[in-house]
């Protein structure tokens, strides 16, 4: 019985930890490159929400998916900019700046939601992603149905991921953006850039913010309410020092939380009598325990988080 | 003579309420050596970020080969063939030699090509005469490594001129001895090397020219045959220097700060000291040499209670003190003077007057009934400052107002001035011009002739051997040899530091 049970959840897990998975693969992998240059952005839960609502209403009213996720990438690159600069150009602390950004991302989705919508009672519903199973590759038994089973945008997603790791380690404008990550001095010196690195970079972060939130409505909910990251942007950043600030590593951890996720989600329904926020909890803490076994001094970026200043 | 490669005329360069470089003019000439020399402050180093383009002089021209350029950036600098080697290293320690020597380049398109460039790299290598092993992290190798790296870095950049800050500040003698070849052969090459240096001695073996700075000008500049060390002192100082010979009474019979079969561990849980025992005796000062990072900073922090003790005990006068906190050390009158001085030395943004009475502001005559009396803290700061001759304006100026010198001497005085009975000092004068360093070691000499004890870890050997009465050498956390005074010699001492006689299997009993 109990392992009838636990085979269920396996499968439940194993097939539905992708999708869940996704917005925070794609938040994750955008934060990833921010924090290779050095930049912390904290504000990612902020520019998710944007980029939920604004997914939301494009796909409410036009009903065109491609430009939903371009229009919440935009906003959530928007958003990004204020961090780029009071983190950048005005140099102010990174964690008070990204903090800001959450809150002005929180707010300001709900209020966008509230002016194009008003006060209703039944949340309206948009059009989902069609799913496209890869021919061939989906009928591989066990991982096919698991990872080829999903719609486009997740596999440009994935994709993203891979992009990523090639331009980080394979390509002498990621050599750079690191360098500008490790000692944007040395950077300068060498010849590159810095700012104009950490700002790129914060732009990259706040566009795939933008697109994981868009993912959340358009393909996971069909609908919108407010915070509906329900602190995602946060384990995104977290799962970047899981997965020691690469990408593969982070996927990963990516899908792992998709996984606890998907199962306390599933024993929610067994157990109506016990008040939901007990089982949405434990991804959460699953995650904390996760990272208290990563030593603290994993070796991220020696200069995350500090503002660069020029000599003089 | 030929034309100089790089010719500086009527540099003048201010910073807010200081005249760091006044009218300087320099040349700089192919194959020759030119020691830059003088106190700190004089302008030495704020002249070289001119000419590498980190700052713009405020007035001055600078020519390279006959054409006056503006220099802007540390890469106007490289493309004229300008290269620094900094004190402190810029290059990217997880990342590889040739990673970071690729760092930045445009010619090779958006794929990195490395195992091109570490062909070209190959082939330079074997014409500059240096040699790095090109695929190992950059935190793997020693400071004498990670250096060549460096100027690897620079000469791949296609420097003629090289510009080398105090660059043998950290190196043992074998590997200063290495790096003088190389800079030689360099020079060789037609290239011009700039030494930024306080070391007398390395001046007189090097230099082909020297051009000395005081107060931001210029007040000699000759070549070699004109030289000698008497001239360069006085030049650099504004009067002659008095060559220190400290008078050595004997050291006392008893007591006597023991350690015994010492182990600590490092930051990252490996073994950084393994069972080290020997003894500062009352009346003598005892050096640790040793290679930076074989145990020194860790074997500190044990003694003054930063670190905790894995095995092994300590002793002051007899008493143990092995897992004595801080506090009840400094009551057992054990003091301390830590390298970083800016960061634990002092709280940088109080005033002088609390930064006096950190160690002890919990006893009287500073606290009465669990509170602070500010008369008698103020009138400490101030003896300290009278004493110490620490130039401030007043107790009340905050410590980050302060020249590294003369918060040295503060600090000094601090831990000095209440019943010291034993001194740990790590690199008491790094950093310091020769006035403040000689007054900061007169100081601790005369410590030691008053019958205290004092331990000085130091990275200088010329310092260790002016002033020890005897020398251990640590290696790998060992002590890998006890050296008495009698026996002191640079090249043995530097061949125990880099682990000569070193057999693990005998020590790891």
């Amino acid at each position: 019985m109990i392992l009838e049970f636990i085979a269920s959840l396996t499968v439940i897990a194993l097939t539905g930890m992708v999708p869940r998975a996704i917005p925070v693969i794609a938040a994750s992998n955008g934060e990833l490159v921010d924090q290779s240059a050095g930049v912390l952005n904290l504000g990612v839960e902020g520019m998710m929400l944007i980029g939920t609502v604004v997914g939301f209403f494009t796909d409410f009213y036009t009903g065109n998916l491609i430009l939903a996720f371009l229009l919440a990438g935009l906003a959530g690159m928007c958003l990004s900019l204020l961090h780029a600069v009071a983190a950048v150009s005005l140099k102010a602390d990174q964690v008070v700046s990204g903090t800001a950004i959450w809150f002005i991302g929180w707010g300001l989705s709900g209020v966008i939601y509230r002016a194009l919508f008003g006060k209703i009672l039944v949340p309206p519903t948009i059009n989902s992603i069609p799913h496209l199973s890869l021919p061939i590759l989906s009928s591989i038994p066990i991982i096919g149905p698991i990872i080829f089973g999903q719609d486009p945008v997740a596999y440009f997603i994935i994709l993203t991921v891979v992009a990523v790791h090639y331009f980080l380690f394979h390509t002498q404008p990621g050599l750079n953006l690191r360098t500008v990550g490790e000692d944007p001095r040395t950077a300068e010196e060498m010849g590159v850039n810095p700012k104009r690195y950490r700002i790129y970079a914060i732009m990259f972060g706040g566009l795939m913010a933008g697109i994981g939130g868009a993912y959340l409505t358009i393909a996971i909910t069909g609908t919108f309410y407010y915070d509906l990251t329900g602190g995602m942007g946060f384990i995104a950043v977290a799962l970047i020092s899981f997965g020691k600030w690469k990408p593969f590593r982070t996927f990963f951890g990516c899908l792992v939380f998709g996984a606890v996720f998907v199962v306390f989600l599933t024993i929610q329904n067994y157990y109506p009598s016990i008040p939901y926020q007990f089982f949405q909890m434990w991804p959460y803490l699953a995650i904390l325990v996760i990272l208290s076994g990563v030593s603290a001094k994993s070796g991220g970026p020696a200069a995350l988080g500090k503002p660069y200043e020029k000599r003089d | 003579m030929s034309t100089p490669l790089v010719s500086m005329r009527n540099i003048t360069k201010t910073f807010p309420g200081v005249l760091a470089d006044d009218n300087v003019d320099l040349d700089l000439f192919p194959e020759e050596i030119h020691v830059i020399m003088g106190e700190n402050g004089a302008g030495k180093t704020t002249l070289m970020n001119v000419l590498y383009g980190f700052y713009r002089a405020d007035s001055g021209k600078i020519s390279v080969e006959g054409k006056e350029v503006e220099i802007k950036s540390p890469v106007d600098a490289q493309s004229l063939g300008i290269g620094m080697v900094f004190q402190h290293f810029s290059v990217i320690e997880v990342f590889t030699v040739l990673e970071n020597v690729a760092i930045g380049r445009r010619d090779s398109g958006l794929r990195l090509n490395l195992a091109k460039l570490e062909f070209e790299i190959e082939e330079a290598q074997r014409e500059y005469g240096i040699n790095v092993s090109l695929n190992r992290k950059v935190e793997e190798l020693s400071t004498a490594e990670k250096q060549k790296a460096e100027i690897l870095k620079v000469l791949f950049k296609g420097a003629k001129v090289l510009i080398l800050d105090e660059p043998t500040s950290m190196l043992t003698p074998q590997e200063t001895e290495a790096l003088f070849k190389n800079l030689r052969s360099l020079k060789k090459q037609g290239r011009a090397v700039v030494l930024i240096t306080h070391k007398l001695y390395e001046i007189l073996e090097l230099a082909d020219r020297v051009t000395v700075l005081r107060k931001g000008r210029v007040v000699l500049n000759t070549v070699r045959e004109n030289i000698s060390p008497e001239i360069l002192a006085e030049a650099a100082m504004g009067h002659s220097m008095t060559v220190q010979q400290y008078e050595r009474k004997t050291i006392a019979e008893e007591g006597a700060l023991t350690i015994k079969n010492l182990s600590v561990r490092g930051d990252r849980g490996e073994d950084a000291v393994s069972s080290v025992s020997f003894d500062v005796r009352r009346g003598e000062i005892l050096g640790v040499a040793g290679i930076a990072g074989n145990g020194q900073r860790e074997l500190v922090e044990a003694l003054v209670g930063l670190r905790r003790i894995q095995t092994g005990n300590i002793t002051l006068n007899g008493v143990d003190m092995t897992h004595k906190s801080v506090r009840d050390r400094i009551r057992l009158a054990l003091r301390y003077v830590p390298e970083d001085r800016k960061r634990r030395g002092v709280a940088l943004d109080l005033p002088l007057t609390y930064n006096a009475v950190l160690r002890d502001h919990w006893q009287a005559p500073f606290e009465h009934a669990h509170r602070l009396r500010f008369s008698s803290i103020r009138e400490f700061a101030k003896r300290i400052i009278a004493e110490f001759k620490v130039v401030c304006s007043s107790e009340t100026s905050s410590a980050n107002e302060l020249s590294g010198g003369n918060l040295q001497k503060f600090i000094v005085g601090r831990e000095l001035l209440r019943d010291a009975e034993y001194i740990i000092t790590e690199n008491p004068t790094a950093g310091l011009d020769f006035g403040s360093a000689e007054y900061v070691r007169r100081i601790l000499f005369e410590h030691r002739n008053a019958e205290k004890g004092i331990l000085l870890v130091s990275g200088d050997l010329d310092e260790l051997i002016s002033m020890s009465d005897r020398i251990i050498v640590l290696y790998r956390g060992h002590v890998n040899g006890t050296v008495e005074r009698k026996n002191f010699d640079k090249v043995s001492i530097g061949a125990l530091m880099l682990g000569q006689g070193f057999d693990e299997a005998k020590t790891a009993v």
